[in-house]
């Protein structure tokens, strides 16, 4: 018997299940939510399940959250906390997915994200909101005016802050008397110490944010990119980014011929005395492995005079999260006066609060004053006082992708 | 109409359960990344030509070193698991019963994750790690800096060493599956005739084993031609594994860049397809070539 292609029935199987995929329409959230008064909402959140999905690599963090956000949580509000590990760009392709199938209904609550994460979910239509403007301890203690971009992306409500953070290097001063104060003085400091010195290979997250140090700090400074995406004005600057870099290149660990993967890669070098400096977008983090007994009490953090960069992180709700109100009072907590101090001691994280100090009534802020941060992370004036904000979100994907074509694969 | 036909329809009836989770996962899948590498469905409007993302990669220099790299990996690895394989395989056949029960202990890596055996190489061969300890110890190296640098040394060894540890494991037991129905009559009367042991091992063993080998060269070439854990452990920032690459433009650039990650991870698909279909085709004219002789 003749074998013969039956093709249009083959052919319908096979894109079935593909066509079905597509064929139901993502549908917005009609909600009333955001009509309803606060009080209400936490009525409406008592009894319930809050799934909150964040970063797990932090383990001080999660016990942070298991323990004392969990049982706050629980006492105030008879809401059972779960947290679920995941990174922030695996969610998000999770929620696309989702969106992609129709689902109205899904298992995510709160998102723990920032940055190049916001935006993305925002341009696909992945969040629920604006909501932040709803939650009182944000009416009452953020200074509106500091959340209103998120690495240059507008924040429009879409995600209430949480905590804040800015980068430091760390070095030991054991090894290192003392470290460079500026850009050009860490150039002199790389060439004259080979294989000392070497960044996490972007786009990891501290990676990039060293590269964009770099970036301001040799072509002039960081307020000629606040307006937004320039293709022009980023063409005349970044290669004298990509010269600076290209300069340190054979200076670098391993002759800059591999870099590490992450910024846990670099820490494992740096303590085990390959390099001699580490970096961090978190500011407690040199205290938080001193208290672990990773890194030796002579570890110390310090920041450029060039400028540090500094960033609001947020919490956000996806479009089809099942319980959004158990959401709005979680994220209501998180930027409370309590679980913001609770957040900023070094034991438990350690974590810059995004509340406005002048908003605090004088009790409370004594009492983040008398936070003892330790020896190694700088004090929050110090960092104040070279704070300059992240780049727009277009300017980092391309200079990551500049990095890579101009820097790695020269 | 052949699709009417009762056998068929039976036989199709009878696959479903298995039909149909591949064709929807797996089919989908596919069709889904290849429909988003031309910009259609992705998860940000696509603003480009649907040719735009694969005329962008293969202008990429980069693109050409980095695949260039890891089918260089992926070769090395699946040879040297394969060759190492099989020696060990016919090693193994040729003992006696009772220790031959004892080198069953060669399926223990089989059952380690690949990530795993990954971790075992960095804790070994790092230059912190325990063979620099070992050397230092005995003297064969005066200080850290002076073991030689495995692991960054711009071609891979490391990963290399991960892939043949797991992959040898695997081609012995192909190979040992097809060598105990192998009759071994037929190399006591080779021998009787005095063929030497190299002469055996090549004309007469050889043979036999050669679809096992085969088999576990592609099935480890494909595997390590695309695979994450062991690059994402032991790989090199440059040049770059295909796999790590596709992962950070998937995960951790902007959406806007979906086609660029899908298109490479279709390329390698197809690659993946033709590579079976030429193997194949080759070994086939080479077998048919030495059955002439």
């Amino acid at each position: 018997m003749p074998r013969r292609c039956t093709p249009i029935p083959t052919l319908l199987i096979i894109l079935l299940p593909f066509l079905l995929t597509f064929a139901l329409p993502a549908r917005a959230p009609g909600d009333t939510l955001l009509k309803t008064p606060f009080a209400q909402i936490r009525d409406q959140a008592r009894d319930t399940q809050v799934r909150w999905y964040m970063f797990g690599g932090w383990a001080h963090v999660n016990t942070w959250v298991d323990t004392y956000v969990a049982a706050e949580m629980k006492k105030r509000h008879d809401i059972d906390l779960v947290r679920v590990p995941m990174d922030a760009g695996v969610f998000i392709n999770k929620l696309l997915n989702e969106k992609a199938a129709g689902r109205k209904t899904g298992s995510i609550d709160l998102l723990w994200i920032n940055g190049e994460n916001f935006k993305n979910a925002r341009e696909s239509g992945l969040l629920f909101g604006p909501f932040a403007g709803r939650l009182p301890h944000v009416q009452k203690y953020v200074d509106p005016d500091s959340i209103t971009h998120d690495f240059g992306f507008p924040v429009q409500g879409y995600e209430a802050p949480f905590g804040r953070a800015q980068f430091v290097f760390e070095y030991d001063t054991a090894r290192i008397q003392a470290p460079p104060k500026t850009i050009p003085e860490l150039k002199a400091w790389i060439m004259a110490h080979p294989g000392r010195f070497t960044y996490p290979q972007p786009p990891d997250f501290t990676g990039s944010a060293f590269v964009r140090h770099v970036f301001y700090a040799v072509t002039g400074g960081h307020e000629q990119y606040m307006a937004g995406w320039d293709p022009d004005l980023f063409a005349q600057k970044a290669p004298l980014l990509w010269d600076w870099l290209n300069d340190v290149a054979p200076f670098l660990w391993q002759k800059g011929q591999t870099y590490p993967k992450d910024s846990a890669f670099l820490d494992t070098l740096f303590s085990r005395g390959e390099t001699a400096f580490s970096m961090t977008y978190h500011p407690p983090h040199a205290q938080n492995l001193i208290l672990q007994g990773t890194y030796p009490e002579t570890v110390k953090t310090f920041v450029l005079d060039d400028g540090s960069i500094f960033n609001t992180h947020f919490t956000a709700i996806p479009f089809n999260a099942p319980n959004k109100a158990g959401a709005m009072v979680l994220a209501n907590f998180l930027i409370s006066v309590d679980a913001q101090l609770s957040k900023y001691i070094p034991e438990n994280w350690g974590d810059f609060p995004a509340l406005d100090m002048d908003r605090l009534s004088a009790q409370d802020k004594n009492r983040f004053q008398a936070v003892d941060l330790g020896t190694a992370t700088l004090k929050p004036d110090q960092l104040a006082a070279v704070a300059v904000p992240e780049i727009p979100a277009a300017y980092l994907e391309a200079l990551e992708q500049g990095w890579k074509e101009h820097v790695l694969d020269r | 109409m052949s699709w009417t036909d009762n056998r068929a329809g039976r036989l199709i009836s009878g696959l479903a359960p298995l039909l149909l989770p591949y064709l929807v996962l797996f089919c989908g899948g596919v069709m889904l990344t290849i429909c988003q590498s031309f910009g259609v469905f992705t998860p940000l409007p696509h603003a480009g030509a649907a040719l735009d993302a694969y005329a962008k990669i293969l202008t990429d220099p980069a693109f050409f070193s980095s695949f260039g790299f890891s089918l260089g990996v992926a070769m090395a690895s699946a040879f040297c698991a394969m060759a190492a394989g099989t020696f060990l395989a016919y090693q193994v056949w040729q003992l006696p019963a009772k220790l031959a029960t004892a080198a069953l202990i060669y399926k223990i890596p089989l059952i380690l994750p690949h990530i795993s055996v990954a971790f075992v190489v960095l804790v070994f061969w790092s230059p912190s790690g325990i063979v620099a300890s070992i050397a230092h110890y005995l003297g064969i190296i005066q200080s850290m800096h002076a073991f030689p640098n495995i692991l960054y040394s711009g071609w891979g060894l490391g990963m290399v060493l991960a892939y043949t540890l797991k992959g040898t494991p695997f081609a012995m037991l192909l190979v040992l599956a097809l060598l105990v129905r192998f009759d071994v009559r037929q190399i006591q009367t080779a021998a009787m005739l005095g063929a030497s042991g190299v002469r055996i091992f090549f004309f007469i063993v050889l043979p036999r084993m050669a679809p096992a080998m085969h088999t576990s060269f592609i099935i480890l070439f494909l595997y390590g031609f695309g695979s994450f854990d062991i690059p994402f452990v032991l790989g090199e920032s440059r040049p770059g594994m295909l796999s790590i690459h596709v992962y950070n433009l998937y995960f951790k650039h902007d959406l806007a860049r979906r086609p660029e990650a899908m298109a490479i991870l279709t390329m390698m698909f197809f690659f993946a397809v033709i590579f079976i279909i030429a193997y194949a085709k080759i070994v086939q004219r080479l077998e048919n070539g030495v059955r002439k002789l």
